[in-house]
C-alpha cells in the first residue's frame, strides 16, 4: 500500500463541468492524463505518465475501497464511487470516480477513469463512510450475511425469477385444477388449465422477448463500447421494446456522430501536431503548470544540439527528458519566470542565454473557447549561430568602417544561408578592398606627382563612376598642369617683362614728377600773369566805359551841330529864294527895260532920252541880276557847303555812334576778358590743384611703380617656385622631358635692383607710398602679385 | 532889195550909221532881230496847244485880245529843244507881209541886249548853200568879238508861209 505524504487540510475544489480523464493499462499504470487532471493533480504530465495511478492516492482513502475497485474492474465491471485524491503539494480534492474497462475486439485492453465533480452530500457521505472503514478495517465493503443474501436474491437472474414466479403462479392453479378434477368439474378444470397455459405461454413469451432484447442490447452496447456503431436494431416494433430500440438507435447514431466529430477534431489536431512536428520553427506547448506537454521535432533537435552547451550552465538539463518537464528548468531563478508566465495573457518575447547559447523565445497564451488560458505555446529560436555571425559581421563591418579591409568572415563553420551571406559579404569586402587598393595606388601615384598612372581594371556602378572620375581627374589634372606649366612659363617671362617695364615706368614717373613741378611753377607764374591781365582788363573796362561816355557826349554834340546845319541850310534856302525873287525882279525889270527900249526905238527921236533911261534901267537890272546871280551862287555854294558839312557831321555822328557801340563792344569784350581772366584764374587754380594732385599721384605712382617692381620680382620668384613645384607633376607628355631652363628670379631681382627705382625719393613720397601700399594691401589689388 | 529895205527901215529910225537890234540867244549862239520888228518881250507863259501842227509850233496865246501863235525857234532851227524855265523869254515879233500885219511869238533862251550895230559891221550871211542860213539870216554882225546872226523877221514870219493860208486864216 503506497502512502503518499505529506498531506494538508487544504481542499482543491474541482470545478463543475470539468472532467478528469486518465487511462491506465491493466496494471494500473497511467498511460494518459488529460490537462484538467494534470492541472488539478499538481504533477507534471511526464511525472504522471508511466507511473502507477496510486501516486495520486490520498492516505485518507481506505485501501479496501481500491481493493473493491480492482476486484470490480478486473471482473470487467465498471466501478463508481467518490474518491479523495491528493495533489502533488499534499492538498486534496474530491472526485466522483468512474472506472470502466475498455474493450478492444472483445477483450479488455485498458481501464478508463472519468471523474466528475461530486456533490457536497456525496462528499460528506463518502467522507463519513471512509472514516468508518478506516476505523473498522473490514475485509470487504461488499454486503455480507443477510445483506449478501438479500442482495443475492435481489440480483438473481431473471430466468430464475421467472421460473419461480411461474411455479408460484401455477401452484394455486394446479391446486384449483386438481380440486376441479376431483369434483369432476371438467369445464372449470379445462378453463383454468387453458387460461394457465395461456398465461404461462404469454409470460414466457414476454420474458423470452425481454431477455432476447436485453441480450441483443447487451451485445449492441459491447459493440458500441468497442466502437462498432453499425449494429442492426429493430426499429419497427410498436411496443415499449420498440421505443427502447429506437432510443438505443438514437444513442448509437449520436455516439457515432460524436465519435466521428471527435475523430475529425482529433485528426485535425493530429494533423496540426504533425505539421507542428515538422515545421522548422521550434514549437513547445506547456500547460498552465508550465509543464511541457508538446515539443515538435525542431525544438527537440534544437535542444539536442544545444544540450552540451546548456549543460555547462544547467548540469541537470537533459534534452530527452524535456517532455512533461517544467519550463522552470531553463531558468536558474524559476520563480520570476514562473510569475511572469503564470500571468501571461499576451505575447511575450524574450531571449535566454544558456551556456553560451542564445535562445530567443516567443510565448503566447493558448485560450479555450471560454477565453480561459489552458496553456502556453512557446516558440524557440536558437539564435546562437545567428548571433555569432551577427557579431562576426558586426566586427567585419566595424573593421570596414574603420577602414580595415583585411578581415574576412570564416566560412568553414557556416552552412546554408549564413555561408552564402558570409561568402557574399567576403566578396563585397574583396570588391571594396580591390577598388580601394586600386584607387589608393592611383592616388599614391597622384600624390607623388605621377599623372600618367590610371585605374585600368573594369568596374561597374559607383566604382565605375569613381574610377572614371578619378581617371578624368588625373587626365584633367594632367591637362591643367600642362596648361599651368605653360602659363607659369608665360608668367615667368611676363613677370620679367613687367619688372623691366616697371623700372621704365618708375623712371618715367620720376621725369613726369619733375616736369609736373616745373609745370606747377609755370602755372603759378601764369596765375599771377592772368591776375594782372584781369586787373588790366578791369582798368581797360573802366577806360572804355569812360570813352563810351565821351563818345556818347560827342554824339549829342554832333546831333546839335546837325540840327544847326539844318537850320543854316533852311536859312540859306530862304536866302536863295529871296535872291531868286530878286533875280526874277531883275529879269522882269530887264524885260521891262528891253520893252522900254523897244518902245523908245519905236518912238524914234523922241524916244531917245527914254531909250537912255531904259538902257540905264536895263543896266541896273542886269547888274541887279548879276548881283543876284552872284548872291545865288554864293548862297548855293553856302548851301552846298552846309550840306557837305551836314553830311560830314552826320558821318561824324554815325561814326560816333559806331564809336559808342564799338566802345561798348570793347567794354563788353574787356568785361569778357576780365571774366575770362577770372575764370582763367580759377581754371589755372584748378589746373594748379590738378597739377599738384598730379604731382602727388605721380609721386604715389613712383612709389607704386617701385612696389610693382618689387612685386614683379616677387612674382617672378613665385612663378619660378610655381614652375619648380609644377615640375613635381609628371604627365604622360612631359615625363622624362626636362623642363626648359628657367631664368632664376635672382637674376631678375639683381637687374631690377641695378636700376634704382627712385633716384631721389622724397620723404613725403615715402610716407605716402607707404600709406598707399598699406591701403593697397588692404585692397589686395597688388597682393595678387 | 529886202536888205536894203531893212536898212532903210533901220536908217529911218536910228542914225544912219547904226541900226538898233534886239539880241537874244539860242544855246550858245546869239541872234539879233531889228528892234522895230519887236512888239514886246514877254516871259514864257503856258500856251494853248493847236492840234495837227508842226512840232515847233507850240500853240497860241491870247495877247491883249489878239491870238498870237508861238513857235519854238530852237526847234524851228532844228536845234535841240531845251526846257522852258522862268527865264525863258517869248519875243513877240511883228511884220507886214503882203499888206497884212503879222504877229508871232518866238521862244528864245534869253534876251541879251539892245545893241546899236554899225551898218558897216553888218556882213552878208555866208552862202553855205543851205536852206536855213540863206533863208532867215540877213547878215552877221560882230559885236564885241561876238558873232550875232541877224535874222530876217519877214522871212522868218514868211517862212511860215508854208502855212500862209492858215496864217492868213488865223489873222482873219
Amino acid at each position: 500500500m503506497k502512502v503518499n505524504m505529506p498531506v494538508t487540510d487544504k481542499e482543491v475544489i474541482m470545478k463543475d463541468g470539468t472532467i478528469l480523464v486518465t487511462r491506465t493499462n491493466l496494471k494500473g499504470v497511467i498511460t494518459y492524463a488529460n490537462d484538467a487532471f494534470v492541472e488539478i493533480s499538481g504533477f507534471a504530465l511526464n511525472e504522471l505518465v508511466g507511473k502507477n495511478h496510486n501516486m495520486v492516492r490520498h492516505p485518507d482513502m481506505p485501501s479496501i475501497a481500491f481493493q473493491d475497485l480492482w476486484e470490480t474492474v478486473q471482473a470487467s465491471k465498471p466501478w463508481t464511487a467518490p474518491v479523495k485524491n491528493r495533489t502533488k503539494t499534499g492538498d486534496y480534492y474530491w472526485v466522483e470516480a468512474n472506472v470502466t474497462p475498455v474493450y478492444k475486439n472483445g477483450s479488455v485492453v485498458e481501464y478508463l477513469s472519468v471523474r466528475y465533480a461530486p456533490s457536497r452530500e456525496q462528499v460528506d457521505a463518502a467522507d463519513k463512510l471512509y472514516r468508518e472503514l478506516n476505523n473498522t478495517k473490514p475485509t470487504t465493503i461488499r454486503p455480507t450475511g443477510l445483506a449478501k443474501l438479500t442482495k443475492n436474491i435481489k440480483e438473481m437472474s431473471i430466468n430464475k425469477k421467472a421460473l419461480i414466479a411461474t411455479i408460484l403462479f401455477l401452484i394455486p392453479n394446479v391446486c384449483s385444477m386438481i380440486e376441479s378434477y376431483q369434483t369432476q368439474d371438467m369445464i372449470h378444470l379445462g378453463g383454468v388449465a387453458f387460461l394457465s397455459l395461456i398465461a404461462v405461454m404469454l409470460g414466457y413469451s414476454i420474458l423470452s422477448g425481454l431477455l432476447k432484447t436485453i441480450t441483443s442490447s447487451q451485445s449492441i452496447f459491447k459493440e458500441i463500447a468497442d466502437e462498432q456503431f453499425r449494429n442492426e436494431i429493430d426499429l419497427d416494433r410498436n411496443d415499449q421494446i420498440g421505443d427502447f430500440y429506437r432510443d438505443l438507435y438514437s444513442m448509437q447514431v449520436k455516439l457515432n456522430a460524436d465519435l466521428a466529430f471527435s475523430k475529425q477534431v482529433g485528426a485535425e489536431s493530429l494533423r496540426i501536431k504533425q505539421a507542428l512536428d515538422n515545421v522548422n520553427s521550434s514549437v513547445m506547448v506547456a500547460n498552465n503548470n508550465l509543464e511541457i506537454i508538446y515539443m515538435n521535432n525542431t525544438v527537440l533537435e534544437t535542444f539536442k544540439n544545444a544540450e552540451a552547451d546548456i549543460k555547462t550552465q544547467l548540469p541537470h538539463f537533459d534534452s530527452s527528458k524535456l517532455l512533461g518537464a517544467n519550463i522552470d528548468q531553463f531558468h536558474k531563478e524559476p520563480s520570476k519566470q514562473r510569475g511572469m508566465l503564470a500571468a501571461l495573457t499576451s505575447t511575450h518575447k524574450a531571449e535566454l542565454i544558456l551556456g553560451g547559447r542564445t535562445l530567443a523565445f516567443v510565448a503566447n497564451p493558448v485560450l479555450d473557447e471560454e477565453g480561459d488560458r489552458i496553456g502556453i505555446v512557446v516558440e524557440w529560436l536558437d539564435r546562437t549561430a545567428e548571433v555569432k555571425i551577427q557579431k562576426e559581421i558586426e566586427h567585419l563591418v566595424n573593421a570596414v568602417k574603420e577602414g580595415d579591409l583585411s578581415n574576412r568572415l570564416e566560412l568553414a563553420d557556416k552552412t546554408g544561408f549564413f555561408e552564402h551571406l558570409s561568402a557574399g559579404i567576403n566578396e563585397l569586402t574583396d570588391g571594396i578592398e580591390q577598388a580601394f587598393s586600386e584607387i589608393n595606388s592611383a592616388m599614391q601615384y597622384l600624390a607623388t606627382g605621377n599623372l600618367s598612372s590610371k585605374i585600368t581594371a573594369e568596374y561597374h556602378g559607383v566604382y565605375g563612376e569613381c574610377k572614371n572620375n578619378i581617371n578624368a581627374t588625373i587626365d584633367k589634372l594632367a591637362e591643367i598642369v600642362g596648361q599651368v606649366r605653360e602659363s607659369s612659363d608665360f608668367i615667368n617671362n611676363a613677370s620679367r617683362e613687367i619688372a623691366a617695364g616697371n623700372n621704365n615706368l618708375s623712371e618715367r614717373v620720376e621725369t613726369q614728377a619733375s616736369s609736373l613741378e616745373e609745370t606747377a611753377s609755370s602755372m603759378e607764374e601764369l596765375t599771377s600773369t592772368v591776375k594782372n591781365n584781369s586787373e588790366n582788363a578791369q582798368e581797360a573796362k573802366k577806360v572804355s566805359t569812360k570813352a563810351r561816355g565821351l563818345a556818347e557826349k560827342g554824339g549829342d554834340i554832333v546831333t546839335s551841330a546837325v540840327n544847326a546845319m539844318a537850320e543854316i541850310n533852311e536859312s540859306s534856302n530862304k536866302i536863295s529864294a529871296i535872291i531868286g525873287v530878286i533875280d526874277e525882279i531883275a529879269f522882269q525889270t530887264n524885260l521891262l527895260a528891253l520893252n522900254a527900249s523897244v518902245e523908245a526905238a519905236r518912238a524914234g527921236e523922241q524916244g531917245r532920252g527914254f531909250s537912255v533911261v531904259a538902257t540905264e534901267v536895263r543896266n541896273l537890272a542886269q547888274r541887279s541880276a548879276a548881283a543876284a546871280q552872284e548872291s545865288k551862287a554864293l548862297i548855293q555854294t553856302s548851301i552846298q557847303k552846309v550840306r557837305t558839312g551836314t553830311e560830314f557831321v552826320n558821318e561824324t555822328g554815325s561814326a560816333l555812334n559806331e564809336i559808342v557801340t564799338g566802345v561798348q563792344h570793347v567794354g563788353d569784350i574787356i568785361s569778357e576778358i576780365a571774366a575770362a581772366s577770372i575764370e582763367q584764374s580759377q581754371g589755372i587754380e584748378q589746373v594748379n590743384q590738378a597739377v599738384s594732385q598730379m604731382d602727388e599721384i605721380t609721386q604715389q605712382n613712383a612709389a607704386l611703380a617701385e612696389e610693382a617692381s618689387a612685386a614683379s620680382v616677387s612674382m617672378s620668384d613665385q612663378s619660378e617656385t610655381m614652375t619648380s613645384l609644377l615640375a613635381f607633376f609628371q604627365t604622360a607628355e612631359t615625363s622624362g622631358i626636362k623642363r626648359a631652363a628657367i631664368v632664376p628670379a635672382a637674376a631678375i631681382r639683381s637687374s631690377v635692383e641695378s636700376q634704382p627705382v627712385s633716384s631721389s625719393p622724397k620723404p613725403s613720397v615715402r610716407t605716402e607710398s607707404a600709406r598707399v601700399v598699406a591701403s593697397n594691401e588692404e585692397d589686395s589689388e597688388w597682393g595678387e602679385f | 532889195m529886202e536888205q536894203n529895205t531893212a536898212v532903210e527901215e533901220i536908217g529911218a529910225i536910228v542914225p544912219e550909221s547904226s541900226v538898233q537890234f534886239l539880241s537874244f540867244t539860242l544855246g550858245d549862239e546869239e541872234y539879233g532881230v531889228t528892234i522895230l520888228s519887236v512888239q514886246e518881250i514877254r516871259s514864257w507863259e503856258p500856251v494853248s496847244k493847236i492840234p495837227n501842227v508842226p512840232s515847233y509850233e507850240k500853240g497860241v496865246v491870247n495877247l491883249r485880245g489878239a491870238i498870237v501863235p508861238i513857235i519854238d525857234l530852237r526847234e524851228r532851227f532844228n536845234l535841240k529843244h531845251s526846257k522852258y524855265t522862268s527865264l525863258t523869254v517869248v519875243v513877240v515879233l511883228q511884220a507886214v507881209c503882203r499888206g497884212k500885219n503879222r504877229t508871232m511869238g518866238v521862244v528864245v533862251d534869253s534876251v541879251s541886249d539892245v545893241m546899236n550895230i554899225e551898218k558897216n559891221n553888218i556882213q552878208s550871211a555866208p552862202d553855205f548853200g543851205t536852206k536855213v542860213s540863206t533863208e532867215f539870216i540877213n547878215g552877221i554882225a560882230s559885236v564885241d568879238n561876238r558873232m550875232v546872226m541877224l535874222l530876217d523877221v519877214k522871212k522868218l514870219l514868211k517862212l511860215d508861209g508854208v502855212n500862209e493860208d492858215a496864217g492868213e486864216e488865223d489873222n482873219d
